[in-house]
C-alpha cells in the first residue's frame, strides 16, 4: 500500500484527555516487562530457604513467628528487589532509549513512577504470598491469640524503600554494575547496619530487621501476657514510608523530569519525607525496653497496651494442676509429663502449691544489648499458694526440642518447688538439704553433683552468646525457674548423702507419711540427719 | 553505510605468511577491544572499590556476625564485577567473527578471578580477616561460578542474580552456625570452615563449570543492550 492509496479520514478525531486510563494502559505494560516478575523465584526461593524453614520451625506462637517473619523476609527480598529496581531503572540508558522517550508525552517522572510502581507491585505479590503462607499455616497450629499485623505491615513498607533506592541508583547510574552493586550495597545496609545497635535507646532501630531488643531475637515471652507494643513499628513504617517518598520525590527535581510547577511540587513531597524519616529515627532514638520485653517509645506509646491480656489458662489433670497461657498449650504435655514425679511427692503436704503457674517475664536493659529476663513478680503468692514460673522458652537461647524442653523443666522448676515445700536453700540445714535432695531421687532426678542451674545469674536472665551455638555450653545456663535458689549437691559419702540415699529408699507412701508429720519441724530446722529415717 | 564504504584490511595481515611482529600487534589490539567491549577496566576499578571497601571496613569492630559476613559482602561484590564482563554488548555477530572468542573469554574470566583473589587478600593483609585467604579464594571462585552459569543462562546483563541470591544464602549459612538448625552441606561453602575439603570441592566444581559454559558458549546476549 503506497501512501496515495491509503484512506484518508474524513474529519479528525478530536483528542481525548482520559489520564485514568492511560495510567492505567502505562502500568499494564510496565508490569508485563517488568524484571521484578523474573526475580519473584529467587526472592521465593531465598524466603523459603532462610525464613520459611527457620520460622516453620519455632512453636506456633504468633509472636515468635511473626517477629521472624518480619526480619527473615526483609533479607530475603532485598537484593531481588533492589536489584530488579536498579535494573529497571538504568533500562532505557541500557536500551539507549533515553533520547527517543524524552519526547513521549507523559514528563520522565511519570513515566519513571510507573516502572517504579510495577516493579514494586510484584515485589508486593510475592511478599503477600509469602506471608499469607506463613500467617495461615500459623493460623492452623497457635492454639491462642491472632495474627500480629504490625510485622507484617513493617515488612510490606520495606519493599517500596528497597526499590525506590534501587531505582534511583539505576536511574542515576545506568551502568551493567549498577544493579548488582545496588543489590550488595542494600544488604549490606540492611544486615550489617544493626552492628551499631547498642542497647535499646539506638537510632538504628529504626531498620525494619529489627523486631525488639537487639541481640535477643524472637522471643517467646513477650506479646503474650502483654500487647504486642505497635510503638517500634509504627516509626519504622514512618521511617520507611518517608524514605520512599523522599527518595521518590528527588528523582523528580532532575533536569527535564517534568515543568517547573511538577519538579517544585517534587521539591516539597521530597522536603515532607525527609522530615518524616528524620522525625521516625529520632523517635527510634528515644525508645526504651519496657518491663515487658518490648521496645516502648514515650511520644507513641499508648498506656492501654500496658495492660495485662486476659486469658482463661489450660491446665494439666496432674496431682497438683500445671496451669499455662493458653498461647503455650502445646507446652501442657510435656511441662506436666515432666513436673509430674516431683508433683506427686509433694502433693498433700503442708506448704506445698496448690497449683503450679505460668507466670510473665520481666525484663530489664543490661550493659550493652544484653538483656536480664527473671519472673514478673513472686515465685509463690495467694492462698491457698499458687507456685510461678517461667517456662524455658520464655527466657533467652536457642529453640529447645520437646526432650530438651522437658529436661530443662525437670532439672530447673522440679527441684525449685521441692526447695520451696522443704524450706531448703542456702541457710537450710543438712537435714532439709537431704530431704530435699530425696525427693529429687525419688523422682528420678540424680543425686550427685551440683544441679543444673545452679550459675544463673542474678536476674535469671542471659546474654546471646556471640559464638556458633555449638561452641556455647554454657548458653542456657542463665535459664532459671524464676531466680529461686536450688537444693545444692551433696557430697558422695557425707552423712547427709547416706540420710538423703535412705530416705529416697523408703517406699513412698511411708516417706509421705513421714513429711506430714514432721515437715513443720523440718522447715524450722529443728530435725537432724538422725532423726531421719 | 555500503559496501563500497568498508575499509579492507591489509591482504597479508589475513594470509598466513603475515610477520610476526604485526601478529603481535594484532594480538594485543583484539585483546583490547575485547576488554573495551567487556567493560573490564570498570570491572577492574570495581574489584578495587571492593578491596579499599574491605580494608576500610575491617578497620572498625565488628563482633562475631558481621565479621564472618563482612568478607563475604566484598566478594560478592568482586563476582558480580567479573560476571558483568561476560555480557556482550555485539551478541550473535559477534560468534561467528574469529576462533579467539572463547580463549578470550576464558582467559578474562580467569584474570579478573586472580585480580580479585589477589585484591582481597592484600586488603585482609595486616588485619583480622575471618576465615583468612583460603576463604577469601574458595569463595570467589564460588560466587564467580555461579555468576557465570547464570550468564550463559540469564544474560551477562542478569548475571548478578545468581551471586546476590547465593550472598543471602551464605550469609544465612553463617547465621545459622549460631541458631540451629545448622547447614552444614558443602555445597553452601561460605558456612563451612576454610580448610573444609568438600566445601572447597564443590566451589571449585561450580567455578569450573561456570568457566566451561562462558567459555564454550559465552553468555546470552541480545545484541544492542
Amino acid at each position: 500500500m503506497t501512501a496515495a492509496s491509503a484512506p484518508a479520514l474524513a474529519r479528525p478525531r478530536p483528542a481525548t484527555r482520559r489520564p485514568g486510563i492511560a495510567t492505567a494502559r502505562l502500568l499494564r505494560l510496565e508490569l508485563r516487562h517488568n524484571a521484578m516478575l523474573w526475580m519473584l523465584p529467587v526472592a521465593i526461593a531465598l524466603f523459603w530457604l532462610t525464613t520459611y524453614r527457620k520460622t516453620m520451625a519455632m512453636p506456633p506462637l504468633w509472636n515468635l513467628r511473626a517477629a521472624s517473619m518480619q526480619a527473615g523476609v526483609v533479607v530475603a527480598f532485598v537484593c531481588p528487589v533492589a536489584g530488579a529496581a536498579a535494573w529497571m531503572g538504568s533500562r532505557e540508558a541500557r536500551r539507549r532509549m533515553a533520547d527517543l522517550v524524552t519526547i513521549a508525552a507523559r514528563p520522565r517522572w511519570a513515566r519513571q513512577l510507573a516502572t517504579w510502581a510495577a516493579t514494586t507491585g510484584w515485589a508486593m505479590v510475592g511478599y503477600a504470598g509469602c506471608v499469607g503462607v506463613v500467617y495461615g499455616v500459623t493460623a492452623q497450629q497457635a492454639a491462642w491469640g491472632g495474627p500480629l499485623w504490625w510485622p507484617a505491615a513493617v515488612g510490606a513498607a520495606s519493599l517500596p524503600v528497597m526499590s525506590a533506592l534501587g531505582f534511583a541508583a539505576g536511574t542515576l547510574v545506568p551502568s551493567r554494575f549498577t544493579a548488582p552493586l545496588a543489590a550488595i550495597a542494600a544488604f549490606f545496609v540492611l544486615v550489617l547496619s544493626t552492628e551499631l545497635i547498642h542497647g535499646s535507646q539506638s537510632y538504628w532501630q529504626v531498620s525494619p530487621v529489627v523486631t525488639g531488643p537487639w541481640d535477643t531475637g524472637p522471643d517467646a515471652g513477650v506479646a503474650t501476657f502483654y500487647p504486642y507494643l505497635p510503638d517500634l513499628p509504627i516509626a519504622q513504617v514512618m521511617f520507611l514510608a518517608g524514605l520512599t517518598v523522599a527518595v521518590l520525590g528527588a528523582l523528580a527535581l532532575r533536569r527535564g523530569s517534568g515543568g517547573r510547577s511538577l519538579r517544585a511540587a517534587a521539591a516539597a513531597v521530597t522536603g515532607a519525607g525527609l522530615v518524616a524519616a528524620g522525625t521516625a529515627v529520632g523517635l527510634a532514638g528515644t525508645g526504651k525496653l519496657d518491663r515487658h520485653g518490648m521496645i516502648a517509645i514515650p511520644a507513641l506509646h499508648n498506656a492501654a497496651s500496658d495492660r495485662p491480656i486476659h486469658f482463661t489458662p489450660v491446665c494439666s489433670h496432674t496431682a497438683i494442676p500445671v496451669c499455662l497461657n493458653p498461647a503455650y498449650a502445646s507446652y501442657l504435655a510435656s511441662t506436666a509429663a515432666a513436673l509430674e514425679p516431683v508433683l506427686t511427692e509433694i502433693a498433700g503436704l503442708p506448704g506445698a502449691p496448690a497449683r503450679i503457674s505460668q507466670g510473665a517475664a520481666a525484663y530489664e536493659q543490661g550493659a550493652g544489648n544484653d538483656v536480664g529476663i527473671g519472673l514478673a513478680g513472686p515465685v509463690i503468692s495467694g492462698t491457698p499458694p499458687v507456685y510461678r514460673m517461667l517456662l524455658p522458652d520464655q527466657q533467652l537461647g536457642p529453640t529447645l526440642t520437646n526432650g530438651e524442653f522437658a529436661s530443662e523443666v525437670r532439672s530447673t522448676v522440679g527441684p525449685n518447688i521441692v526447695a520451696i515445700v522443704i524450706g531448703d536453700g542456702p541457710g537450710a540445714s543438712r537435714a532439709q538439704h537431704a530431704v530435699a535432695a530425696a525427693l529429687m531421687v525419688a523422682a528420678g532426678q540424680p543425686l550427685q553433683g551440683a544441679p543444673p542451674g545452679t550459675a544463673a545469674t542474678a536476674s535469671g536472665g542471659s546474654a546471646r552468646c556471640e559464638r556458633p551455638a555449638a561452641r556455647c555450653p554454657a548458653a542456657r545456663s542463665g535459664r532459671g525457674a524464676g531466680g529461686m535458689n536450688r537444693p545444692p549437691g551433696l557430697t558422695p559419702g557425707s552423712p547427709a548423702y547416706a540420710a538423703a540415699r535412705r530416705f529416697a529408699a523408703l517406699p513412698a507412701a511411708a516417706r509421705h507419711a513421714w513429711l506430714m508429720q514432721h515437715l513443720a519441724a523440718l522447715r524450722a530446722g529443728q530435725i537432724t540427719l538422725a532423726q531421719l529415717p | 553505510m555500503t559496501a563500497s564504504g568498508v575499509r579492507h584490511a591489509p591482504t597479508a595481515a589475513a594470509g598466513p605468511g603475515r610477520p610476526p611482529a604485526r601478529s603481535l600487534w594484532a594480538g594485543i589490539r583484539l585483546v583490547r577491544l575485547y576488554a573495551a567491549s567487556r567493560r573490564v577496566p570498570a570491572a577492574l576499578a570495581a574489584i578495587a572499590a571492593c578491596a579499599i571497601g574491605l580494608r576500610i571496613t575491617l578497620i572498625g569492630h565488628w563482633d562475631t556476625y558481621g565479621a564472618f559476613q563482612l568478607p563475604l559482602l566484598f566478594e560478592a561484590g568482586s563476582a558480580v564485577a567479573i560476571t558483568a564482563t561476560a555480557a556482550s554488548p555485539l551478541g550473535e555477530p559477534e560468534r561467528i567473527t574469529g576462533r579467539w572468542l572463547p580463549f578470550l573469554r576464558l582467559a578474562t574470566a580467569l584474570a579478573l578471578t586472580a585480580a580479585a583473589a589477589g585484591a582481597l587478600a592484600a586488603a585482609g593483609a595486616g588485619a583480622h580477616l575471618a576465615g583468612g585467604t583460603l576463604d577469601v579464594v574458595r569463595n570467589l571462585a564460588g560466587l564467580t561460578g555461579i555468576g557465570l552459569m547464570c550468564a550463559a543462562v540469564l544474560g551477562g546483563g542478569l548475571a548478578w542474580v545468581g551471586p546476590t541470591g547465593y550472598l543471602a544464602v551464605g550469609a544465612y549459612g553463617l547465621y545459622s552456625q549460631w541458631h540451629h538448625p545448622a547447614l552444614t552441606t558443602p555445597w553452601i561453602w561460605p558456612a563451612r570452615p576454610p580448610h573444609d575439603l568438600g566445601a572447597a570441592i564443590c566451589a571449585g566444581l561450580v567455578f569450573a563449570a561456570g568457566m566451561a559454559v562462558v567459555t564454550l558458549r559465552g553468555a546470552r546476549d541480545p545484541a544492542g543492550e
